[in-house]
């Protein structure tokens, strides 16, 4: 004779990765560091801005350059003189707290200002993941059509800082940057979208003033990481119900 | 495109419970999927159909995915609750608010993927 019986789970599949996500920002916050998140699609301008922020922000920057397989970006940042870890993925399409994890224990920790991570290229994606990072920012060349802002909402909600990069080629490829301003206000009205042309050093120095200014006073949209200004025991009043299995 | 990470959380998660409770068979599998969750529940549930064919405890469980609305909370005029239901437009609920259309909303709930309970057969001896 059999007994059927019915077992509660309740488990959060992402538990495991916002609970490590976690432990990483303890780690830095630990060590005074102000850590960034960049994503955006292949080729929208992350290394490239990241390498800008190297050389004239006034503080000392670390970086974990996120790739499929390759160094690649890694070397890049490297003949910045700042210490760089390169993370790679292997197969998969972003990077995970727990690579992330991996990568802080490379890092020269107490000689840092700033965390800059690179993730892969992808706007679908790392939106599931979060790192332990105090800022998300999102780069999109107008080069990748003005469509797509508003045809990848999720990351664009997600995220603390909209840069919309390359307008000086807008006209060449026929895209609106204000058409993707506007689509990036209307998914979200209140962070700063700054339109840049890295190559002609447009916009920069506004980017700057924004990073420096989130590390300054915090990240006021900030629905999307766990919210490392109220106590700890205090749940996530939105997003994770962080039932914890077992 | 990370479904098959998911599949294996998942596949994880209701193979270690089944064992846990001496299960001799799993019959139900029960998956909550936020709508905003980036997950594709076709293909996660094709991967996640092979992974539990491959085990003699799991292959005939049957998988019932639940979708789980998007609640929102408007910073605008303060409504709290579901938002926006609209198929053809799948990211309606997390821009618009359907009671005063304001675009300042944030998202309180439907970005996560539970496994919310699985249903087994046991031998009734023990107890």
């Amino acid at each position: 004779m059999h007994k059927i019986a019915d077992v509660e789970i309740a488990k959060n599949i992402m538990a495991a990765n916002d609970k490590l996500a976690h432990k990483n920002l303890h780690l830095l916050e630990d060590h005074n560091i102000f850590c960034v998140d960049f994503v955006g699609a292949i080729g929208s301008g992350k290394t490239a801005l990241i390498e800008d922020l190297i050389d004239n922000l006034d503080e000392k920057v670390g970086v974990l350059a996120g790739d499929i397989i390759s160094d690649f970006d890694a070397d890049r940042i490297k003949s910045h003189n700042a210490p760089v870890v390169g993370l790679n993925t292997g197969t998969e399409c972003h990077l995970d707290a727990h690579l992330v994890s991996h990568g802080l224990g490379d890092l020269p920790l107490d000689d840092i200002d700033y965390l800059f991570i690179e993730n892969v290229g992808n706007l679908i994606c790392p939106v599931d993941f979060q790192l332990g990072s105090h800022m998300r920012v999102v780069v999109v060349s107008v080069t990748e059509g003005d469509d797509t802002v508003e045809k990848h909402p999720y990351i664009f909600k997600d995220s603390d800082l909209i840069i919309i990069n390359k307008i000086d080629l807008a006209d060449a490829v026929g895209a609106s940057t204000d058409k993707m301003v506007t689509d990036a206000k209307k998914l979200n009205p209140d962070v700063k979208v700054i339109t840049t042309s890295l190559k002609e050093g447009k916009g920069l120095d506004e980017v700057i003033e924004a990073i420096k200014d989130a590390k300054a006073h915090g990240v006021e949209h900030h629905h999307h990481h766990h919210d490392h200004d109220h106590d700890h025991e205090h749940s996530h009043e939105h997003e994770h119900t962080h039932e914890h299995h077992h | 495109m990370h479904e098959f990470a998911m599949a294996q959380g998942i596949f994880n998660t209701v193979y270690d419970t089944a064992i846990a409770n001496d299960a001799n068979e799993v019959t139900e599998i029960v998956i909550e999927i936020g709508r905003l969750a980036m997950l594709n529940p076709e293909q996660l549930k094709f991967m996640l159909g092979v992974m539990l064919e491959g085990e003699e405890l799991t292959k005939n469980a049957e998988m019932i995915i639940n979708t789980i609305d998007v609640e929102i909370k408007c910073h605008n005029c303060g409504f709290e609750g579901i938002g926006n239901i609209d198929d053809s437009d799948h990211y309606a609920p997390m821009i618009l608010c359907p009671e005063c259309e304001s675009h300042r909303v944030q998202v309180l709930n439907g970005k996560d993927i539970t496994v919310r309970s699985i249903s087994i057969e046991k031998d009734d001896d023990e107890d």
